[in-house]
Formats: structure tokens, sequence, C-alpha cells
């Protein structure tokens, strides 16, 4: 012990060690319950879907937005794609480092394949289970980077209404003044329609949680005053207290710019879709139209045949299903972690499950490719092949 | 669904972006880098083979030299024997013309002496015998007929001699 004191080095990091544990739990929540807090975050607004970002356009299938995760995906994407055209320009018989480090990941995946599928469909499954598994590696990845669910905009009570299918709900502060310059032009029934709008949805809008935002530089960042931890109430309850919400305080929610894509139901279930489409693509042209077919409308084999057809159907659909969820659910909760660790206990809380959302972001890409490996390996397979030959 | 978020132009976003990501890396990364690897595990099969052909190779010209060394060293041997037993003979003869040059260079030596010997005997006994009667016809002058005297030495010196041998 005396040993680690004399020596300065040593002595300095116990200190600093000691002072980041101190700050972390007095200046977290489990501090602000004692007066302290000052490095609260607020628990940012836990939410299923994706944050609209920018407004998109309406299309026959329904207005199209440009949401927080798909730019998520994008910059994914983009990120593979130069590394590729990187490896690409760089191709040599004795590879570099990146060349090396992607041959190494690769080969391995090939190996498996050919494991898994047989040697003559190896190549053929090879570019989508590697492509799945790269690509959600990446995105989960991306989504543990600082800046992910917390760097973002705030966004305005009526925005949040509207996200909650609440359409006419107005800010009373904007209201307000909209109210007095409308009264001054025409003084006919507008307060009569602003009272009507008031009782309309004041019923919906108490169920919703807010965030109070002090205003921090005007800078639309998720950095926030300690106050905001113990601030977290519906709107019913803050009018109580504070009187109109847009009075001297704007509420709102935190709507990231950027967050984890897989977070989004939108995007595990487009990547579960891919997979199965191509599984049972793989099917058909392996099989034949018939033999795939057959598996699942069977009527050689008697209604007890007909049956299982039936139930393999189910059992396809539920894979696109499981598919989706583990993936959304392991990187959601892991999201949902991480957040709740930065509030409880800001800088040390967290690392720990930065390794495992790591981990968990690396296991569900492999689970994800290797799921869908096996089960093109088993649709490349005729079912009754087995029994009568 | 909404409750979810699950969107269909949202979906078909993500699946249009999947599919170009998919398509993509399928042109840009696997294709040239799984034939380079292909490319190279032949390659690498190629050199193994190789490397197989040349240590057999090796193998069989390092047993040829074993064998050539071998033989070498046999036929080294034999005219190692060859010259010993040569040498050997070659000795032998040598000794034996050598002791047999001695010995009859002894035997002539020998025979020269006795007949060195012989000779000198005679001529002392001859010389001795004139001496002899010389001396007695001076001492007796001719109390004795010279014939007399000379048969009488005789004896005597042949007394002498049987006596002295």
């Amino acid at each position: 012990m005396s040993k680690i004191l004399g020596n300065p080095r040593m002595l300095a990091i116990v200190i600093i060690c000691t002072l980041v544990f101190g700050a972390s739990i007095l200046g977290g929540a489990l501090g602000s319950a004692f007066g302290f807090g000052f490095f609260a975050s607020s628990l940012p607004a836990i939410q299923l879907p994706a944050e609209k970002v920018a407004d998109g356009f309406s299309t026959p299938v329904g207005k199209w937005d440009v949401m927080n995760t798909m730019i998520t995906t994008w910059l994914a994407m983009l990120f593979l794609i130069l590394i590729s055209l990187r490896i690409r320009k760089n191709l040599k018989d004795v590879p570099g480092r990146l060349q090396a480090l992607f041959e190494v990941i690769m080969e391995f995946f090939l190996g498996l394949c050919e494991q898994i599928a047989g040697k003559e469909h190896a190549r053929r499954f090879f570019p989508l289970v590697f492509t799945i598994f790269i690509f959600i590696v990446i995105a989960n990845w991306m989504g543990i980077l600082p800046g992910f669910g917390t760097v973002g905009r705030i966004a305005a009570p009526e925005e949040i209404a509207h996200h909650h299918d609440i359409h006419d709900y107005h800010d009373p502060a904007l209201a307000d003044s909209q109210h007095k310059a409308a009264e001054s032009k025409v003084e006919k029934h507008d307060a009569h329609h602003t009272d009507s709008h008031e009782g309309d949805h004041g019923a919906h809008l108490d169920s919703v949680k807010l965030h109070i935002f002090t205003d921090y530089q005007s800078l639309p960042i998720a950095a926030l005053s300690p106050a905001s931890l113990n601030e977290e109430v519906t709107f019913a309850e803050y009018n109580e207290k504070h009187g109109d919400v847009g009075v001297g305080k704007r509420a709102g929610h935190l709507v990231p710019f950027l967050r984890s894509a897989n977070t989004d139901l939108n995007m595990s279930l487009a990547i579960a879709i891919v997979a199965m489409v191509m599984v049972h693509f793989w099917g058909l042209s392996i099989l034949g139209i018939f033999g795939h077919i057959g598996k699942f409308i069977n009527f050689k084999a008697g209604p007890i045949g007909f049956f299982v057809g039936l139930l393999e159907i189910i059992g396809e659909v539920g894979r696109v299903i499981s598919f989706t969820f583990r993936l959304f659910g392991n990187i959601f909760a892991g999201e949902v972690l991480l957040m709740a660790m930065a509030f409880l206990l800001p800088f040390i809380g967290i690392l720990p499950f930065l390794g495992l959302e790591l981990f968990v972001g690396l296991i569900q890409a492999f689970v994800f490719s290797m799921l869908t490996l096996v089960f093109a390996a088993m649709a490349s397979v005729s079912h009754d092949g087995g029994d009568h030959h | 669904m909404g409750d979810l978020g699950i969107n269909l132009p949202g979906l078909i976003t993500q699946i249009i972006s999947f599919v170009i990501l998919f398509v993509i890396l399928s042109k840009v990364l696997y294709k040239p880098l799984v034939a380079m690897l292909d490319q190279r595990a032949e390659k690498i099969t190629a050199g193994l083979e190789a490397a197989e052909r040349a240590k057999e190779e090796a193998a069989k010209s390092e047993e040829s030299i074993q064998e050539q060394l071998q033989e070498a060293r046999a036929e080294g041997q034999k005219l190692v024997t060859q010259a010993r037993e040569t040498a050997d003979r070659f000795r032998e003869e040598e000794m034996t013309k050598v002791r047999e040059e001695l010995e009859a260079e002894r035997a002539r030596a020998e025979s020269n002496i006795q007949r060195e010997r012989d000779a000198a005997i005679e001529e002392l006994r001859k010389e001795f015998a004139g001496l002899a009667i010389t001396a007695a016809e001076k001492v007796v002058k001719t109390s004795l007929d010279e014939e007399g005297h000379r048969a009488l030495i005789e004896g005597v010196l042949n007394d002498e001699g049987s006596r002295n041998n």
C-alpha cells in the first residue's frame, strides 16, 4: 500500500479514480436524491418507434420521413462501402492489415458455410450471410458510439402530441399568442374554439410523460440542468405546478439525430424479410418449384402431410418474427440499459455495459447470419429425400 | 404496428438500403476477395506440392549420395586392405631375402675365416717345422740325419697339434 502511495504516478491514478468514482456516485441519480446530482443527465424518453429527423414526402403507402435509424443505416452502409472500396483498391496477394482482417473473417464464414451448407452451396449462400453479419455488427457497434441517442433536437409538445396520434394539440403558449393576435383581428368564436380544444385532448396528454429542458445556450443538445431529473412529469402535473407549459420553459422530447439502426423494428424486419426471401429463392432454384412448394402444400402424404405443410408455413412466418424481435429486443434493451446506467452512475456505471453491448452486438449479428445460413441449408434439402432414397 | 414503429415506407426504405448494400458488397468486396483467396489457396497448394516433390527429390539424391559414399568407403577399405597385404607380403619377402643374404654372408665369412685359419695354421706349421729343424740342426748338428729328425719333429708336432686341437 505504501509502495503504491509512494509512487507519484500511482498516487495520481488512485486520486483520479477516487474523484471520478465520487463524482459518479454523487453526480448521478443516486446523488441527486441527496441534493447533488450535478452530472445527472435526463433519462431520455424511451420510445419504441424511431424518431423523425426530417420531413419527407407522401407516398401511396404512407408518409415517408427521414428517421434517425435510417441515417444510422446509411452511415453504416457508407462505412462498409468505403472500406470495401479501399480494400478493393489495394487488393494484393500479400495482404495489408485491413485486407488481412477481412480475409480472416471471410475465411471463417466461408468455412462455416461449407460446413453447414456443403461445398456446392457454400459460395452461393456466403454473400448474404456475410453481408448480414458485417452490417449488423457495424450498425450495432456504431450505436454504442457517443452521440448516438444523446445528441439531437428538442421536439416541441405539438410534435410529441402528434407522435401520440393527437393531431390537434397546440402549445398553450403559442395558442395564447395566436389567440391574442387572432383576437385583435377576428373576435367571433376564437375563445370558444380554443377552449374546446383544450378540453378535447387534455385527457389524452395526461398520460404522456415529458422532460423539461431548460434552455442551454440555445443549443439543441441534451445537456440538461440537474433539475430535469426531478421534473419528469405529465402534462397535467406540469400544468398544475408551473401553469402553462409554454410559459418560461418549453417542454419537449429529445429527438436524437442518430439512433442505433437495429433499435428500429423496420430495420430488423427488413433484414429478416430479405433473408427469408433469399432462403426461399434458393429453395426454389435448388429444389425446383414443385420440390420447394411441395414442402408447404403437400397433398401426397394424406391429411397429416397436408397439416404438417400448414405448420411449416406458420413456422416460416414465425422465423421472420423471431429473427426480427430477437435482434431488435437485444439491441433496444442494450440501448435502454446504457441510458439507464449513464443516468444512475455517470462515467463508471456504463463501462462494463459498454463491453457487454459490444459482445451482444457481435453475438446477435452472428446468430442472425448463422440462422440464415441454417435455414438456407435446410431449404436446399428436399424433405422427403432422406426417407425415400 | 404503428406503436411498434413499423411503417411500410420505412420498411421498404430499409429493405432497399440493405439490398443495395448486399449488391455493392457482393460486387466490390466478396467477388474479388474470394477470388483472391481461391487463387491464393491454389498457389499454396501448388507450392506445397512443389515443396513435397523437392523434398522427395532431395531424399532420393541423399540416398544415392549415401549409397555412393558407402561404395566409396567400401572401395577405400578394400584398397587399404590390399595395400596392407601387399606391403606385408613385400616386407616378408624383403625380410626373407635380407635374412638369406645375411645368412649367406655369414656363411661366406665363416668359411673364409675357416680357410684363413687353416691356411695360417698350415703356414705356421710349415714355418714352425722349418724353424724347429733349423733350431734342432743348430742344437744337435749332426747327431741325427736330417731324415730322422724330420720324422721325429713331425711326430712331435702332430702330437702337439692334436693336443692343441
